[in-house]
């Protein structure tokens, strides 16, 4: 890493990082973010995390609804 | 039977037919809506009556979906505004001590506690807790919370959060770097704590 310079490119990268994996880049952005991660090795294992973080998140916090309120819900629909 | 009663008859049949294929469409995404309900809420019996009372009033305010818009958006709105409505259990104020300074730090912190060398991303991920994981959203503050769970857990788009909650696109994104910054700096200190 380049600290202490006006452009750090993993400063950069760390920036685009919300939006990349949002998908919320124009296509000239997703390049540039995509170039840098193909060169550097530190950024690269990060994204990767942060990746692997959300999914374990999902997981973790995920619960099943129960079958009971699944059938009050369709006890809720109009009568025909 | 005459011409116009016909017709209104006909009126009728559509009207219970568009019904009955918006309360299917709507019941198929149940189980999303419970999801995200289970972690707005502290517990699965607020969160179930939070899902009844999001699907019976949206049953009751059908007419007022717009077909070929978004159904999901619109369910969870009505989930996110009764859930405000409910009045939110006191909350403590948002954490104001300064943010850690990287996004990567709670992947920093995992690598450098590591005892066996430097993990793959998979394993560090693996040395995190569930339950560590639903106490940190638990605890985050609802206006954070609420952002990570439409974009993180239901997938919505920036643009469509911003409309179910009614607030700016750089809200959501603020909101939602801030948000997942505290879910990671509060795993960082469970995880460090544990090891």
């Amino acid at each position: 890493m380049m600290s202490g310079f006006a452009f750090d490119p993993c400063d950069k990268c760390e920036q685009m990082m919300q939006p990349y994996l949002d998908r919320y880049l124009t296509d000239v952005e997703i390049k540039e973010a995509e170039e840098h991660l193909d060169g550097c090795e530190y950024c690269r294992k990060r994204y990767r995390f942060e990746v692997e973080f959300r999914t374990f998140v999902r997981n973790a916090v995920a619960e099943p609804m129960s079958p009971a309120l699944k059938a009050k819900l369709r006890a809720l629909r109009t009568p025909l | 039977m005459s011409e116009a009663s016909e017709s209104s008859a006909r009126q009728l049949a559509t009207d219970a037919r568009d019904r009955v294929r918006f309360e299917e469409e709507a019941l198929d995404l149940s189980d999303q809506v419970y999801g995200v309900a289970r972690r707005l809420v502290g517990s699965r019996e607020e969160a179930e009556d939070l899902v009844q009372e999001t699907y019976a009033r949206a049953f009751r305010s059908w007419r007022s979906f717009e077909p070929g818009t978004n159904l999901r958006a619109w369910l969870f709105r009505i989930l996110t505004n009764l859930n405000i409505d409910r009045g939110r259990k006191v909350q403590r104020t948002p954490d104001l001590q300064p943010l850690e300074e990287s996004d990567y730090f709670l992947y920093n912190k995992l690598e450098e506690s590591a005892t066996d060398g430097t993990p793959d991303e998979r394993r560090v991920v693996e040395r995190l807790s569930q339950n560590d994981a639903v106490t940190a959203l638990a605890d985050l503050p609802h206006q954070f919370r609420d952002v990570v769970l439409l974009v993180d857990l239901a997938d919505f788009t920036y643009s469509d959060a911003a409309q179910i909650l009614d607030i700016p696109i750089g809200t959501v994104m603020s909101r939602l770097h801030r948000g997942r910054r505290m879910l990671k700096g509060s795993l960082a200190a469970s995880a460090t704590e544990d090891s």
